[in-house]
C-alpha cells in the first residue's frame, strides 16, 4: 500500500535530525495557526498564493530563497565544525553517513533552493520594471514556475524527516548512485526534488526570453535596455538551453536506479563517465546562470552610486553575450583527471581561460564607471566594491584551476573548494545582499536601516576572508574536500581560524536579520516617498513605491538610453511635469490556483516515486491533467482596471513627484 | 492585454514561428504539398540508399546525415515557414542558439568520450601490476 | 511619463558634471526598426508572444534529445554480448512509421490551414486523422518494443538497448503526449469554436507536431538506418 515507506523512515533514534523536524514543524504550525487565527489567510491565498503578478512572484521567490539560503547556512555551520572537531583521536560529533547527508544537502540546497529563487525572484521583479511593461509574457506559467520550484524544496526538507537524502555529493556520481552502491531513497529524493524544480526553472526560462525579447516597451530598443535586462536575457538563454540536459541526465540515473537500465552502471556495458560528461555540460553554464544577472546588478548599482552611466555599455552587452556563448565550451574543466588525452584537455583548458576575458571586460568597466564618478557609499554600494575585489581573487584562482596541469594537484582539494565558495558568495551572494539592500524600498516603500547594514557587510565580507583563506591553504597542503575525519594534526590551526571565520559570518548574518526588524520598526522613518530614492536612472524608478500592481498607468515611450534619467533631467530643467496623460482602463491577468495545485500535485506524484507507491503516481499524473484541462476549459483571464481608478493611483504619483520638484526649486533658488 | 489581441489580417512585420499570415487557403496546400513532396523524396532516398549501394560503405552515415539535414530544412521550411525574412529575425536567431547548443552537446560528448576511451582503454592484467604502487602500510585513524 | 523628477537637488549637479559619457554612443533619433517585439515599436502581439514562448519551450525539448541522442552515440556499440542494431531493426517496419509520421504531420498543417481560415468542420476532420497517423505509429512503436523484448532485448539486457529504448521511447511519449493534447483540442474547438486562446493553442500543438517529425527524421536516421548499415 505504501510502497517502501513505513514508520522505520522517521529517524527516531536520530537527535539531530529529530530536534530539527520536530523545531520546524513547530514553527510551521505555529505560523499557520497565527495567519489562520488571525484571520489573513484569505488575504494570503487572495493576494499572494494564488497571484501572478511579476512582483508578487518575484518577493516569493527570494523569501523562498531566504528561507533555504539559512537551511544551507546551517549545513555549513556543521560541516565546519564537525572538520575542526574530527582530527586526530577524536571523531566529531557526526557520524559519517550523516555527515555526507550534510554536505550533498548543502550543495543541493545552496545551489537549486537558495541561489536560483533568488536569483530568479530578482530577475522577475525587476526586469518587467525596468523594461516598461505590466507583467512577464505568461503571468501564470510564472506562478506554476514558483510553485514548481517551491515542491522541490519541500522535498528536499521533507527527507530530513521521512527517510534520508542523498550521500553522493550535490552531483550523484554513478556508480555510487547506482541502487547497487545506494539503495536507500537518499538519490531518489534527490532526483525527484532537482527535477520537479527544474522543470519550474525551464518554464520561467521560456517566460523571461519571451518577456524581454517580445514585450519591451515603445522605443526601448536592444541597446537602449539597462544591463540587468541584458544579463537576465543571457541567463535565461542559458537555462532553455541546459536545463534540459540536466533533466535528460537525471533522467538517465533515474531509469537505471527504477528499471535497472545500464546508462552508466558497472556492468554491461554502461559508462559512467558519460554521467560526468553531461551533467557538466549543465552544471558549468549553471554557475553563469547565477552570475550573470550579479553582474547585471552589480552594473545597476555601479553606475547609481557613482552617478554616471555605466562605462562601456556596448562592450557589456558584447561580453555578456560572448560568456553565454563560450560557458557552453567550457564543461570538461570540471574532470580533467578523468583521463581525456592532451588534446581534448588543452581545448577546454584555454577555453576555460578564455571565458575569464569576458569577465575581465566588466571588471573594467565596473572600475572605469566609478572614475570621475561621485561615489556615494550606500550599503548596495559597498557590498559591490566588496565584491570587486573577492571577485577577482575568486577569477585568478579559477583561471589557475583551468590550467591542466595545476588542476591535477588541486583537483577535488579544498584549494577547489575555496574558489568556488569565492566566486559564489563573492559573486553571487554578494549581489543578492547588495540587490536587496538596493530594490528593497521599490518593493516594500521603506529603505533598510543603513547602520545594520552597514556593519552585515563589514562582518560578511571579514568573516568570508577569514573562513575561505585557510581553507585555500589547506588545499595547498594536500586536504581534499568532504572528510568526515582529519588525520593530520598540523593541520588543525588553519581548522580553527575557519571556525572563527564562521562565527564572525553568523555575527554577519545576525546583522541582516536585525537590520530587517529595525527597518520594518522604524519603517515611517526611513519611508521612501518618491519613489526614486537612490536616485535611478531606469524605468523602475519612474513608478512609486510600492509599484501599483500594473506597474505604469500609460506605457512609457522611451527615447533614449537610461530612459528614467532623461525623463528626470528634462522635468528639472524645465522644472515642471508633463501633461497628464489620458488615462484608460487597463487589463490584467486574473489571479490562478492553477500554479499551487500544480506544485501539489506534483509533491504527491515524487513523494510516491521516492517511495514507490505506485498507486499514488498515477492519481497524482491523472489529477494533474485533468486540472489543466480544466485551467484551460477558462475563459475569462483578465480583469479590468477602470479608468478612474488608474487615474487615482497615478494622480497621487504626480502629486508626490510635484512636492519633490517645488522642493527642488525651493534648495536651487536659495543662495549657496 | 486586450489592445493586443489577434487580428489575422494585421500581423505588422513579425510573425509567430509556424505563421504564415493572410494568405489564402490554396497557398497553404500547396506549401504543404510540395513539402511533403520534397520530404518524400528525401525519405525514400535515405531508405534505399544503403541497399543500392551507389555509395562507398565508409561514406554511408554521411551521406544520410546530409539527407537528414536536407529534410529537416524541408520541414523547417514548407512546414514551419521559417524563412530568412526580416519577419522571421527571432525565430531563426532562436533556432540558431538551438542547433548551436545541440551540436556543442552532441559533437562535444562524442569527441571527449572517444578520446577518453581512447587513453583510458582496457588494459591486460599484467600491464596493470606494474602500474600499482608499493603497498605501504595503510593509516588508520585510530577513530574508526 | 515625462514628469518624473529626482530625490535630491545633488542629481541636477551631477548632470551637470558629469563630462564622461565614454562608451556610449548617441543613438540620435533614427527611424524605429518595424517590426513589433524586435526594434522599437513596443510590445508584440499576443499570438506571437505564446507562438514565441512556445518556440523556444520546443528548441529547448529538442536539447533535451541530443542529450539522449549524445547517450546513444557513445553508447551505441555497448552491446555487452547482446543484441546488435543491425541484428534487431526492420527497416520496412521503420519506413512505414516514417511515412505515418510524415503523413500525420502533413495533416496537421493542413488542419492549421482550416482552422486559420476558421472552417470548424475541416479542422476536425484534419485533426481526427492526424491523431489516427500519430496513434498508428505509436501502435507500431510499441509493437516493435514488445517484438525486442520477446527476443529478449529489453533495455536491461545492455546499455546499448537502455539508450536505445530511452531514445526511442522519448519520442514515442512526446507522441503520446501529443494525442492526449490533440484529443483535447479537438474537444476545444468543438465545444468553443475559434476562440483566440483556442487558436493559439491549435499554433503551438502544430509547431510540437512538426518538431516531434523532425526529431524522427534525425532518429530514424542515426539509428535505424546507421545502425542497420554499420
Amino acid at each position: 500500500m505504501f510502497g517502501k515507506l513505513s514508520w522505520a523512515a522517521v529517524p527516531l533514534h536520530e537527535p539531530i535530525p529529530m530536534i530539527t523536524s520536530v523545531v520546524v514543524i513547530l514553527i510551521l504550525l505555529g505560523v499557520i495557526g497565527w495567519v489562520v487565527a488571525k484571520g489573513h489567510w484569505r488575504y494570503i491565498w487572495d493576494e499572494w498564493i494564488t497571484s501572478v503578478d511579476h512582483k508578487r512572484i518575484g518577493i516569493m521567490y527570494i523569501l523562498l530563497g531566504a528561507v533555504m539560503l539559512v537551511r544551507g547556512f546551517a549545513d555549513a555551520i556543521m560541516m565546519r565544525t564537525q572538520q575542526a572537531a574530527a582530527i586526530g583521536e577524536s571523531a566529531g560529533y557526526l557520524p559519517p553517513e550523516h555527515y555526507n547527508q550534510i554536505f550533498s544537502a548543502h550543495g543541493t540546497i545552496m545551489i537549486f533552493f537558495a541561489a536560483m529563487p533568488l536569483v530568479i525572484g530578482m530577475m522577475n521583479y525587476v526586469m518587467p520594471l525596468q523594461l516598461g511593461v505590466r507583467d512577464v509574457a505568461f503571468p501564470t506559467l510564472n506562478s506554476v514556475g514558483f510553485w514548481l520550484t517551491a515542491a522541490g524544496a519541500l522535498l528536499v526538507n521533507i527527507s530530513l524527516f521521512v527517510g534520508e537524502f542523498a550521500r553522493t555529493g550535490w552531483l550523484p556520481y554513478p556508480p555510487l548512485s547506482e541502487t547497487t552502491y545506494t539503495p536507500g531513497v537518499g538519490v531518489d529524493y534527490y532526483l525527484w526534488a532537482v527535477q520537479i524544480s527544474g522543470i519550474g526553472t525551464l518554464m520561467t526560462g521560456v517566460n523571461l526570453v519571451t518577456t524581454v525579447l517580445k514585450m519591451r516597451a515603445p522605443g526601448m530598443s536592444y541597446l537602449r535596455m539597462p544591463m540587468f535586462c541584458w544579463t537576465t536575457l543571457a541567463s535565461n538563454l542559458l537555462i532553455i538551453a541546459v536545463f534540459p540536459i540536466l533533466t535528460a541526465t537525471l533522467a538517465m540515473l533515474t531509469l537505471d536506479r527504477y528499471f535497472g537500465f545500464h546508462f552508466f552502471t558497472n556492468e554491461a556495458g554502461g559508462n559512467q563517465m558519460m554521467f560526468v560528461n553531461l551533467i557538466w555540460a549543465w552544471g558549468h553554464p549553471e554557475v553563469y546562470i547565477l552570475v550573470l544577472p550579479a553582474f547585471g546588478i552589480f552594473s545597476e548599482i555601479f553606475s547609481t552610486f557613482s552617478g554616471k552611466p555605466l562605462f562601456g555599455y556596448r562592450s557589456m552587452v558584447a561580453a555578456t553575450l560572448f560568456i553565454v556563448v563560450v560557458s557552453c565550451m567550457v564543461w570538461l574543466h570540471h574532470f580533467f583527471t578523468m583521463g581525456a588525452g592532451p588534446a581534448v584537455n588543452t581545448f577546454f583548458g584555454i577555453a576555460s581561460s578564455v571565458i575569464a576575458v569576458g569577465t575581465g571586460v566588466k571588471i573594467y568597466n565596473w572600475i572605469f564607471t566609478m572614475y570621475g564618478g561621485r561615489v556615494r557609499f550606500e550599503v548596495p554600494m559597498l557590498w559591490s566594491m566588496g565584491f570587486l575585489v573577492t571577485f577577482v581573487i575568486g577569477g585568478m584562482t579559477g583561471v589557475l584551476l583551468a590550467i591542466p596541469p595545476a588542476d591535477f594537484v588541486t583537483h577535488n582539494s579544498m584549494f577547489l573548494v575555496a574558489h568556488f565558495h569565492n566566486v559564489i558568495l563573492g559573486g553571487v551572494v554578494f549581489a543578492l545582499f547588495a540587490a536587496i539592500e538596493y530594490w528593497f524600498p521599490k518593493a516594500f516603500g521603506f529603505r533598510l536601516h543603513p547602520g545594520w547594514g552597514k556593519a552585515a557587510f563589514w562582518f560578511a565580507f571579514i568573516g568570508f576572508w577569514v573562513t575561505f583563506t585557510p581553507l585555500y591553504i589547506l588545499g595547498l597542503q594536500g586536504m581534499t574536500r568532504r572528510l568526515q575525519h582529519i588525520n593530520y594534526p598540523e593541520w588543525a590551526p588553519m581548522l580553527y581560524l575557519s571556525v572563527f571565520g564562521v562565527a564572525i559570518l553568523v555575527v554577519g548574518a545576525a546583522c541582516q536579520v536585525i537590520q530587517l526588524v529595525v527597518s520594518i520598526r522604524d519603517r515611517d522613518k526611513l519611508r521612501d516617498v518618491t519613489g526614486d530614492p537612490w536616485d535611478g536612472r531606469s524605468m523602475e524608478w519612474a513608478t512609486p513605491s510600492p509599484p501599483p500592481m500594473f506597474n505604469f498607468a500609460v506605457i512609457p515611450n522611451v527615447e533614449g538610453e537610461e530612459a528614467y534619467w532623461g525623463i528626470k533631467t528634462r522635468a528639472i530643467e524645465t522644472q515642471r511635469l508633463g501633461p497628464e496623460p489620458v488615462y484608460k482602463p487597463i487589463h490584467m491577468p486574473l489571479n490562478s490556483p492553477v500554479g499551487v495545485i500544480t506544485a501539489f500535485f506534483a509533491s504527491v506524484t515524487g513523494f510516491a516515486l521516492i517511495w514507490h507507491i505506485w498507486w499514488l503516481v498515477i492519481l497524482g499524473l491523472v489529477c494533474a491533467f485533468a486540472g489543466f484541462v480544466w485551467f484551460a476549459w477558462r475563459d475569462i483571464h483578465e480583469f479590468e482596471i477602470p479608468a478612474e481608478e488608474v487615474a487615482r493611483i497615478d494622480r497621487a504619483r504626480r502629486a508626490a513627484r510635484r512636492a519633490i520638484l517645488e522642493r527642488l526649486a525651493r534648495e536651487q533658488g536659495k543662495p549657496a | 492585454m486586450s489592445e493586443l489581441d489577434y487580428d489575422p489580417h494585421d500581423l505588422g512585420h513579425d510573425h509567430a514561428p509556424g505563421d504564415e499570415p493572410a494568405e489564402s487557403a490554396g497557398h497553404w496546400v500547396m506549401n504543404y504539398s510540395i513539402g511533403l513532396a520534397l520530404a518524400t523524396i528525401l525519405t525514400v532516398g535515405s531508405f534505399i540508399l544503403p541497399a543500392l549501394g551507389l555509395v562507398w560503405g565508409p561514406s554511408l552515415p554521411v551521406a544520410l546525415i546530409v539527407l537528414a539535414i536536407a529534410q529537416m530544412g524541408v520541414h523547417l521550411v514548407f512546414f514551419l515557414h521559417i524563412t530568412t525574412g526580416p519577419d522571421n529575425t527571432n525565430n531563426v536567431l532562436a533556432l540558431a542558439f538551438g542547433v548551436m547548443m545541440v551540436g556543442l552537446l552532441v559533437i562535444g560528448s562524442i569527441w571527449i568520450m572517444a578520446n577518453m576511451h581512447h587513453y583510458m582503454a582496457p588494459m591486460p592484467p599484467e600491464a596493470m601490476t606494474h602500474m600499482q604502487a608499493p603497498a605501504a602500510a595503510p593509516t588508520v585513524p585510530p577513530a574508526f | 511619463m515625462s514628469d518624473i523628477v529626482p530625490a535630491s537637488a545633488e542629481a541636477v549637479q551631477r548632470v551637470r558634471e558629469d563630462p564622461h559619457r565614454l562608451g556610449h554612443r548617441a543613438h540620435g533619433e533614427g527611424a524605429p526598426v518595424m517590426g513589433a517585439g524586435h526594434g522599437e515599436t513596443g510590445p508584440a502581439n499576443s499570438r506571437i508572444i505564446v507562438g514565441y514562448g512556445f518556440w523556444i519551450f520546443l528548441l529547448s525539448d529538442i536539447v533535451m534529445f541530443s542529450a539522449f541522442f549524445a547517450a546513444y552515440a557513445v553508447l551505441m556499440n555497448a552491446t555487452a554480448g547482446g543484441p546488435t542494431g543491425r541484428e534487431l531493426f526492420e527497416l520496412p517496419r521503420v519506413a512505414i512509421e516514417t511515412g505515418c509520421l510524415l503523413l500525420s504531420s502533413f495533416v496537421c498543417g493542413l488542419s492549421f490551414a482550416a482552422s486559420v481560415a476558421k472552417n470548424r468542420m475541416w479542422t476536425q476532420i484534419f485533426l481526427l486523422i492526424t491523431g489516427l497517423l500519430g496513434a498508428a505509429f505509436l501502435y507500431l512503436e510499441i509493437d516493435e518494443f514488445i517484438g525486442f523484448a520477446a527476443q529478449g532485448a529489453t533495455p536491461q539486457r545492455s546499455a546499448f538497448l537502455s539508450a536505445f529504448f530511452s531514445l526511442v521511447g522519448l519520442h514515442g511519449a512526446h507522441v503520446f503526449v501529443g494525442l492526449l493534447w490533440l484529443g483535447t483540442m479537438m474537444a476545444q474547438v468543438q465545444a468553443k469554436g475559434f476562440s483566440r486562446m483556442v487558436q493559439h493553442r491549435l499554433l503551438c500543438f502544430n509547431l510540437f507536431w512538426h518538431a516531434l517529425d523532425i526529431i524522427w527524421v534525425a532518429l530514424f536516421t542515426v539509428v535505424y538506418l546507421m545502425g542497420a548499415a554499420t
